[in-house]
């Protein structure tokens, strides 16, 4: 019996987390304070039946197993543990439905489960061991059922954008363990040199192939972007100041503000323009308004909104270095034609930190 | 090259720094400097920098196990030289079938799950991982008793393979001992962390913080100021119902479905023997209907059936009720009451299963054929395109043997021409909570409701006989049930009336 994702369920699951991701703590009692500020174990009420009960609570625990996963951003995992563990122990059904784990994920599950531990976090670590112990999960090939039913319109599973987590290409590129090992080089490669030097005494400018201090920039570089993620992130969402504020604002008028917001950053975004290099300065940029879609609408839903500041950054997205190769950073100028968000090194200055905090949504766009 | 030191660890910390931050509240690691010698002796998980700089010689070397053939337990019926790693996997043979692997003598050409049609092992990192090939609809073909094997390797020395009932978590009545208990221990030591740590941890964790009802609440009402989407549409949902004065009860297609689905959890045998051992693999079975009825067209109706992946392909076989089975050819208008001697299950006992690319015959009783040899000869006639067909014997094989993609139509043929779509759509591991008597597997947990035709003339009884060219009957053909037949078509000494043909009559909803 194919129910697929139960409506308003998805719904109730992100608002639950969203408020979650707001509490700065990924601590249990948060979350069970809110679990219980909208009663959220009553999604099993209404006097079903048992047949109904079974697969309602199939496609909840199945829905709530999504956000453990990646690509959700840390605190949304969390979220989506405790939001296992809710569903689990709240369920009707007799004996109890168990949440499906896939063997391909299994190994990122216990990855997470070590992160947890390693930052001690104890509630969730706690809390998973707590569901192994009870045996609440089923292992499985694969994540679901499959029955080569051709569905004339096969459901999608959309990636919330709000919870997605967002840092991962470049953070994934330049992790410690690469810089670790970029110094090694570096410093290996300095003390060749000197080695040569001083057998051979040539000069020292023939073999100067390398910016000497090229570790550091690209150490800055992505402290920087990592900063500049924070911030992101940050700003939109009201850092909270009590319980009740929280509470009583309402959808609409976040939308609102996110989208004014949203409007405010594009319209900062594309009016300045970057002095091309020196080696381009017969391609500077010119700027090109584009007001009809700044500030407009605010009452707009926020998809909408989303799809179209989407759309409209298509061809500047496009533009975007994508990759931050270290040691190819040389090329890296040759993209930068069009201001975008990231912080700008002109090759001649050494300036670390031009980090304008402007940001805008191209990064957001990226599915994963 | 002493100077840049304290400024280099304080880079490395403030890389290291950097990384973790995105984990709240990290203590810090230590640091843990390695040379370029070190890095390049010791082959690490590949980074994008290692394979970028020029002459380096760090590999990505991802910690995988050997990496096994596809074939697993069947190379030792390839050509030897095929496959130079030894098979260690003693699961795979099944019980008793271990032995035949080796000859060749019997049953037709060699079976080769290594044939063209196979696309090996994809997997992420060398695992044989199950994949996608159509997302959402069906997997790359992949080995079935591999899957039982990683799982089993990934969570050995834990509890979870364990079939017994779990302890009770939490013992009800001893809020006193909220200071101590001996799960405790278990989880300090598990989570790193204080005994005191442990016991507030179980506290703060425990399933009333869950509650959201009060005492003597119903947990099945909805409550009045719900903020819950789902339950605001399920409200909606129930007041229509009472305006409208809809009766919502479980009707007994609902009451059916739901015991087919449950009667048999936690089941356990009588005799130990019959245990289900843990680390078994649970294969879920959608078997297709052979009807063709034209409000089918979009949602075919199937029965689905659990079987072990220790159990034969045979046991599978024999369990599949089909009408065609019970068919009784003949005319027996003359001679109503002659009890039909065989049924065509008796006599017609061939039978294959197709999984990719090799037809499984039944060859267990002298008289069955190989119906699958007009199939192949088709196929080798001219170029159409597909790979070579293998054969091979059903009862040699145990579903962990086989090769197959999850959620891929395959074929069930019996009877000679009744063909039964087969999709294998979950491979799990078996849980405590599962019946686990052996002896009910394979075991039917859903079954399409079909419809019976009933008889033409009381409509009450499940029609038994139908006749052709009946001048009694207002329809050709036409149902009766056996009194009805009887009544209509013989005299009270039992002769016969009238000019017709009658044919003992099996309705597909006979299995209800």
């Amino acid at each position: 019996m194919a129910m697929g994702t139960p409506p308003g369920l998805q719904t109730d699951c992100e608002v639950l987390l969203s408020r979650f991701q707001e509490t700065n703590s990924v601590g249990f009692e948060g979350f069970a304070e809110l679990w219980r500020s909208m009663k959220f174990a009553t999604v099993f009420s209404g006097k079903m039946r048992n047949l109904e009960k079974n697969t309602f609570t199939k496609e909840a625990l199945a829905l709530a197993w999504r956000y453990f996963l990646p690509p959700y951003t840390f605190h949304i995992r969390v979220g989506g543990l405790y939001l296992l563990y809710g569903f689990y122990n709240t369920q009707l059904c007799q004996p109890k439905q168990k949440i499906r784990v896939a063997l391909r994920d299994w190994d990122e599950v216990l990855k997470f489960q070590q992160d947890l531990i390693n930052a001690q976090h104890f509630d969730a670590a706690y809390i998973f061991r707590k569901l192994r112990q009870e045996k609440a999960f089923h292992f499985t090939a694969m994540p679901k059922l499959l029955s080569y039913r051709m569905k004339k319109k096969i459901q999608r599973t959309e990636v919330t954008e709000e919870f997605k987590d967002t840092s991962d290409r470049v953070m994934k590129l330049i992790t410690s363990d690469v810089l670790e090992e970029m110094l090694n080089v570096h410093d290996h490669y300095q003390k060749m040199k000197r080695k040569i030097l001083a057998d051979n005494s040539l000069q020292e400018k023939a073999i100067s192939l390398i910016k000497d201090d090229f570790f550091d920039t690209i150490k800055n570089i992505v402290l920087e972007h990592q900063q500049w993620q924070e911030d992101r992130k940050n700003p939109p969402l009201k850092p909270k100041d009590g319980e009740e504020t929280r509470e009583e604002r309402s959808q609409e008028t976040e939308r609102c503000e996110r989208a004014e917001s949203l409007a405010k950053i594009k319209s900062k975004a594309f009016s300045f323009v970057v002095q091309a290099s020196k080696s381009r300065r017969h391609r500077q940029v010119k700027l090109d308004s584009s007001d009809s879609d700044s500030a407009s609408n605010p009452g707009q839903t926020q998809a909408a909104k989303k799809k179209r500041s989407r759309q409209t950054l298509k061809s500047a997205g496009k533009k975007a270095p994508s990759r931050n190769k270290g040691h190819e950073r040389s090329t890296r100028k040759e993209e930068k034609s069009l201001r975008l968000s990231m912080p700008v090194i002109k090759e001649e200055e050494e300036n670390g930190s031009c980090s304008e905090q402007e940001f805008t949504v191209p990064k957001r766009r990226r599915r994963y | 090259m002493e100077a840049r030191n304290p400024a280099r660890t304080a880079t490395v910390a403030q890389v290291q720094q950097m990384s973790h931050s995105r984990i709240p509240h990290l203590p810090a690691r230590e640091q843990c400097a390695q040379t370029w010698a070190q890095s390049l002796a010791r082959p690490r998980p590949g980074t994008g920098l290692a394979r970028g700089l020029p002459g380096n010689a760090v590999c990505k070397a991802p910690p995988a196990p050997p990496r096994r053939s596809p074939a697993g337990s069947l190379t030792q019926l390839q050509v030897p030289s095929r496959s130079a790693r030894p098979c260690s996997l003693g699961f795979a043979k099944g019980k008793g079938v271990g032995t035949n692997m080796a000859e060749d003598s019997r049953g037709g050409p060699t079976c080769s799950w290594m044939g063209d049609s196979q696309d090996p092992v994809p997997g992420s990192g060398g695992y044989n991982f199950p994949e996608y090939e159509i997302p959402e609809v069906n997997t790359r073909a992949f080995h079935v008793g591999t899957i039982g094997e990683l799982w089993r390797g990934r969570l050995r020395g834990a509890e979870d393979l364990s079939l017994k009932e779990p302890r009770a978590p939490e013992l009800p009545g001893c809020p006193g001992d909220a200071a101590s208990d001996p799960g405790d221990a278990a989880v300090a030591r598990d989570l790193d962390c204080s005994l005191e740590k442990a016991a507030e941890l179980r506290a703060v964790c425990s399933l009333d913080k869950l509650k959201c009802l009060e005492e003597g609440e119903d947990p099945e009402a909805i409550p009045e100021d719900t903020e819950l989407v789902t339950l605001g549409i399920r409200k909606r949902f129930l007041e229509h119902r009472e305006e409208t004065i809809t009766i919502d009860r479980a009707c007994r297609q609902e009451t059916f479905a739901y015991e087919m689905e449950s009667h048999a959890i936690g089941k356990k045998p009588e005799n130990p023997a019959n245990m289900i051992e843990e680390g078994e693999l649970i294969l879920s079975v959608n078997i297709l209907y052979p009807v063709i009825f034209h409000k089918h067209k979009e949602h075919k109706p199937y029965q689905t059936m659990l079987v072990l992946g220790t159990q034969k392909l045979t046991e599978l076989r024999d369990s599949i009720c089909c009408v065609s089975d019970l068919q009784i050819g003949g005319e027996f208008s003359n001679s109503p009451d002659q009890a039909p001697e065989h049924i065509s299950k008796d006599l017609y006992k061939s039978a294959f299963f197709y999984f990719e690319g090799t037809f499984l015959h039944d060859k267990r009783y002298p008289e069955c054929r190989d119906l699958s040899s007009t199939i192949i000869e088709w196929s080798e006639s001219h170029d159409r395109g597909y790979g070579k067909f293998q054969t091979a014997r059903m009862e040699d094989f145990t579903f962990n043997d086989l090769h197959i993609k999850l959620g891929f139509p395959y074929l069930y043929c019996h009877q000679g021409d009744c063909e039964h779509v087969v999709v294998i759509t979950d491979i799990r591991l078996v849980h405590h909570d599962d019946c686990l008597d052996r002896t009910l597997y394979p075991l039917l947990i859903k079954k399409h409701w079909l419809w019976t035709r009933k008889c033409f003339v009381c409509k009450m009884y499940t029609a038994r006989w139908v006749t052709n060219n009946d001048s009694f009957a207002p329809q050709d053909p036409c149902f009766f049930c056996d009194v009805c037949f009887r009544m209509l078509h013989y005299d009270s000494e039992g002769n016969k009336l009238g000019e017709f043909l009658a044919y003992p009559y099996v309705d597909p909803g006979t299995f209800n």
